[in-house]
């Protein structure tokens, strides 16, 4: 959304000018719109890194330093929008590296041209159908930048083991957001509820929806054992309010979303269980890491640190630019982009997050899962995926 | 199945006055300016924002923060009838097409101050009363009866006083109404600053129930409309019972029928109170 | 005269060989269509219609749909596209115009019926996937002389075969507005009462207005779809209809040609200038506010009343 253009910068006057040499990163996410929290926490830590890097003096490779500029496009959630937006930052920019898009509508649109570019760029993001799309023959530009809930190293198999486990649910109730993120839970997870031998129970509400009455009445009706809503803060906060207020529902099980709705309703909730991709209150205490970043976020932005929101940085966001400034510096080019996606698919990093990818491009990173207990008492298990 | 019904009902009528407050708004407009404002939501919105503010930031008490959001809300609706609506009135087309172009403004203003993260105000009043076997939030009680309060008592005051009444000459005959020494300009300004306060005082009392997004009011100022046309525009009982009368049938058919569907009863109402009863069910026809 | 009008737009692609200015340019021309289209029934006969997008979409849907259904091309799946537009439009129209509905409550009911729709193509998983969209797959095949029957696939065929479409669009509205009919739109839109008096049948020239203006549309929504190459309920969005609309008002209602003014502005501008997402919000609140109360004739009126008067 900003067209930063940054200078290269000389630090000390003995050294000799540095070439101006910039590399171009584009960024297609919905900043706006509905469902923009994704997008919007992605640019946020985007230009947040930008900036820092640039600030460092850039990085070098080989005996160049480069600086980076960011193009970062606001796709409103219009698939129309981000195919011209892609193809102004492909054709017209050059632009080989583009971060985004988080919204799997906008991304199914710009895949067939996408497509004509393979092996010229990378597209890193997180929609969950890129996952449909990735490892397939032609798309090597592809790399997704978010856990994936199924399959073996899933997080999705994970929390329901636990659930079942912890809890000795047999019945669950689904509420989901009638759009394309809720559906597509609902086509991971009611197979892996089946699979356990869980009975499920689904009921879908209209984006925009504010009072759950309804749905939640008619969700209890058939006493399952716990309520598995999804998927923003936006309808969370409301659907775990009026669960409890309407003593529907009093344990809570969460694969999107944030504590930030069970701490609000503690002395209400029985249990609350949430993947977390880092709780970030507790890792501030912990990880110097994090603790640098949420000052470095407060500075930069003046505003106060969005803890809630703030695990949504763990898709293409914050991490994942150190990670490819990483890989071309081991590529030895800004530009070869088949060899920096080979140094970006065998390398671990280490940052907010400890990110790796599998042979395919799917990533793997670390997270937390939090359970919360009557009365606010908080368990957060890290779980190691490497 | 009855404590279901029962329970939904109550919350229909509950939810219901929200969107009778929003239509209030609309009919007294229409009935004085000759428009439909439908920024009437982002005035709502505006009044949530501001109490959230002054009540969780500011760290207010709750009676005290909703009058400067009221005030807020009624400035902002000053400023766009002085601006706009001024020069739109009894334009019909123009005036709504204004008032959308307001709402893209007010909404990325909102986006601006407050990004897309969603608020969440402080509990004013927490806990639950049963009620016929059913859990009903007190603060859900309170907002009902303040709603339902300030719409009887705007009913009592056009019809009491001289300016209710300046009103109803106006809308009858603004002509004659001028003659006989009505200052229609104020008239029609204060009619549009009253409905932005109404729809603000609606907002702060949102703030109690709900998590606040700048994209909050596109949802109310539909079912408003809805419930305006459903209880007659022109008719101020008629539009709390209008949104009575919606938010039940939502609330009872969601039970009965797929919730995706929530929607359409609104929709389908319209349509055929439109078609077989234009004046609605309590207006009179104009 | 008009006609050369045209010619800038058939060389520019000589000229600009940018796939980016020229994708803007496609999206445009089939925006325009649906602009051009929609002031047949708002700008010329006077009906403010809410139904705009949902002829768009539904015929995209139905199109992409019959397409893939039934393995026919393109233009055989229009077939029914426009088929369907066009009933669904009688029976819309008729229910509306026949109640005599007033100009607000026309908007109303017609905004009525396009949620409607929306929801139940949002709903009805096992027809059109419901939220999640289809993917449309295969692309519309033209005849070129000396080259045989071809499938339009890069930017440039994109260009000139919306670029025809377009053309195609201008003159029919153009005929059609030329003739007798469309005085009888003018009378409507000027004082329907009149007209009623004066013996013009109200209710069939506004039910042909309604229904060709949302065939056209449909035209535009299977291009649409068919370039994109996916498609989802939001095609049938209110913000789609708004979207328009304002591109009638910014280019002039009162002008065959301005709504594509107003349809290139719209569309093109935002990538033209760097704006965060809030900021285009608000210049797009204030060229509604700004056309309606400072520049009611748009942008084309506005020009055109100036030579006028130079």
């Amino acid at each position: 959304m900003w067209r930063l253009i940054w200078l290269a910068v000389v630090a000390l006057a003995a050294s000799p000018v540095a070439a101006q040499n910039v590399v171009k990163i584009g960024q297609i996410e919905a900043q706006t719109g509905a469902n923009a929290i994704y997008g919007y926490m992605s640019s946020q830590g985007l230009a947040l890194a930008v900036n820092q890097v640039n600030k460092a003096g850039g990085f070098k490779v080989g005996d160049k330093t480069y600086t980076v500029e960011l193009i970062a496009s606001d796709t409103r959630g219009d698939p129309k929008e981000a195919s011209i937006q892609l193809k102004r930052l492909l054709e017209t920019d050059g632009v080989k590296f583009v971060f985004g898009p988080f919204l799997s509508n906008v991304f199914v649109t710009i895949e067939p041209y996408a497509k004509q570019f393979n092996g010229k760029f990378l597209l890193m993001g997180g929609a969950t159908r890129i996952h449909d799309f990735i490892g397939t023959p032609e798309h090597d530009f592809l790399i997704r930048t978010w856990n994936w809930d199924a399959g073996p190293r899933g997080f999705g198999n994970l929390m329901v083991d636990r659930l079942v486990k912890e809890t000795g649910a047999k019945k669950v109730a689904m509420l989901f957001q009638n759009d394309q993120g809720g559906k597509v839970l609902v086509d991971i997870y009611t197979p892996l509820f089946k699979e356990k031998g869980i009975e499920t129970q689904l009921e879908l509400f209209e984006p925009g929806t504010k009072d759950f009455s309804a749905v939640l009445a008619k969700l209890a009706a058939g006493k399952p054992d716990v309520l598995f809503p999804s998927y923003s803060d936006a309808p969370l906060y409301d659907i775990v309010r009026q669960s409890t207020e309407g003593n529907y529902f009093r344990k809570f099980f969460l694969v999107r979303g944030s504590l930030g709705p069970g701490l609000k309703n503690k002395d209400e909730i029985d249990d609350y269980f949430v993947y977390v991709p880092k709780y970030f209150e507790q890792a501030e205490k912990t990880d110097p890491k994090v603790a640098k970043f949420i000052t470095d976020y407060k500075a930069f932005y003046k505003r106060d640190f969005p803890y809630d929101q703030a695990p949504l940085c763990s898709s293409s966001c914050y991490d994942h630019l150190f990670m490819l400034i990483e890989a071309m510096k081991k590529a030895g080019s800004v530009d070869d982009v088949e060899k920096i996606r080979k140094e970006l698919l065998s390398m671990t990093y280490d940052g907010l997050w400890k990110i790796r990818f599998d042979e395919k491009g799917e990533e793997i990173f670390n997270f937390d899962v939090v359970r919360m207990k009557r009365g606010g008492q908080i368990s957060v298990t890290s779980v190691d995926v490497q | 199945m009855l404590q279901l019904l029962v329970g939904q009902t109550l919350n229909g009528v509950i939810v219901g006055t929200l969107y009778g407050i929003i239509a209030l708004g609309v009919t007294l407009t229409f009935g004085i300016t000759g428009i439909v404002n439908f920024a009437l939501g982002e005035f709502m919105m505006i009044g949530a924002y501001v109490t959230w503010y002054l009540f969780d930031v500011a760290g207010l008490p709750y009676p005290v923060a909703i009058w400067p959001a009221i005030a807020v809300a009624a400035g902002c609706g000053f400023a766009a009838d002085q601006l706009l609506f001024r020069f739109t009135r009894n334009n019909l087309i123009n005036g709504l097409l204004v008032s959308i172009g307001l709402i893209s403004i007010i909404e990325a203003a909102a986006l601006l101050l407050w990004t897309t993260t969603p608020k969440d105000m402080g509990y004013v009043l927490s806990g639950a009363v049963a009620l016929g076997g059913v859990s009903v939030p007190k603060m859900k009680l309170v907002v009902f009866a303040l709603l339902a309060a300030v719409m009887f008592l705007t009913y009592a005051a056009l019809s009491r006083t001289w300016i209710g009444r300046a009103a109803y000459a106006f809308s009858q005959n603004p002509e004659a109404a001028m003659l006989m020494g009505v200052r229609t300009e104020v008239l029609q300004s204060t009619v549009v600053v009253y409905s932005t306060a109404l729809a603000g005082f609606g907002g702060a009392l949102y703030a109690t129930l709900y998590s606040l997004e700048p994209s909050m009011g596109g949802l109310y100022i539909l079912k408003g409309v809805e419930a305006a046309i459903l209880g007659g525009i022109g008719s101020l009982i008629g539009s709390l019972a209008g949104g009575i009368i919606l938010g039940v049938t939502e609330a009872v058919g969601s039970i009965y029928l797929p919730s995706a569907f929530r929607d359409a009863y609104g929709l389908i109402f319209v349509v055929a109170i439109l078609l077989y009863q234009p004046a609605g069910l309590f207006g009179t026809e104009r | 005269m008009k006609a050369l009008l045209w010619v800038p737009f058939l060389v520019f692609p000589a000229l600009i060989q940018s796939n980016f200015i020229l994708s803007i340019f496609i999206f445009s021309f089939i925006l325009a269509i649906a602009a051009v289209s929609f002031n047949l029934i708002f700008g010329f006969t006077g009906q403010l219609s809410m139904f705009h997008a949902a002829a768009f979409g539904i015929a995209a849907y139905v199109t992409s749909l019959t397409s893939s259904f039934f393995h026919v091309s393109f233009w055989v799946a229009l077939f029914p596209a426009i088929g369907f537009t066009i009933l669904i439009s009688l029976i819309i129209g008729s229910i509306c115009f026949n109640f005599q509905l007033r100009a607000f409550y026309f908007a109303v009911v017609t905004l009525a019926f396009s949620e409607l729709a929306r929801l139940v193509i949002l709903n009805w998983n096992s027809v059109t996937n419901g939220t999640l969209g289809l993917m449309v797959l295969d692309k519309p095949s033209v005849w070129v002389p000396g080259a045989g029957l071809i499938k339009i696939h890069g930017v440039l065929g994109w260009y000139f075969f919306s670029l025809a479409a377009l053309i195609f669009t201008v003159a029919v509205c153009s005929l059609v507005l030329g003739s007798w009919i469309g005085r009888c739109f003018a009378a409507i839109r000027l004082n329907e009462d009149l007209a009623q008096t004066l013996g013009i049948d109200t209710f069939r020239y506004k039910l042909l207005s309604f229904t060709l203006a949302n065939t056209l549309a449909a035209i535009a929504g299977s291009l649409y779809a068919f370039y994109t190459g996916y498609i989802e309920p939001n095609y049938l969005s209110i913000n789609q209809s708004l979207d328009i609309i304002s591109m009638v008002l910014l280019g002039g209602r009162s002008s065959v040609l301005g709504p594509i003014a107003g349809a290139f502005v719209l569309t093109g501008l935002p990538h033209m200038i760097d704006l965060s997402g809030e900021a285009r919000a608000i210049l797009y609140g204030l060229v509604l506010i700004l056309t309606i109360l400072i520049l009611p004739q748009g942008l084309i009126g506005t020009l055109a009343s100036w030579r006028r008067a130079a």
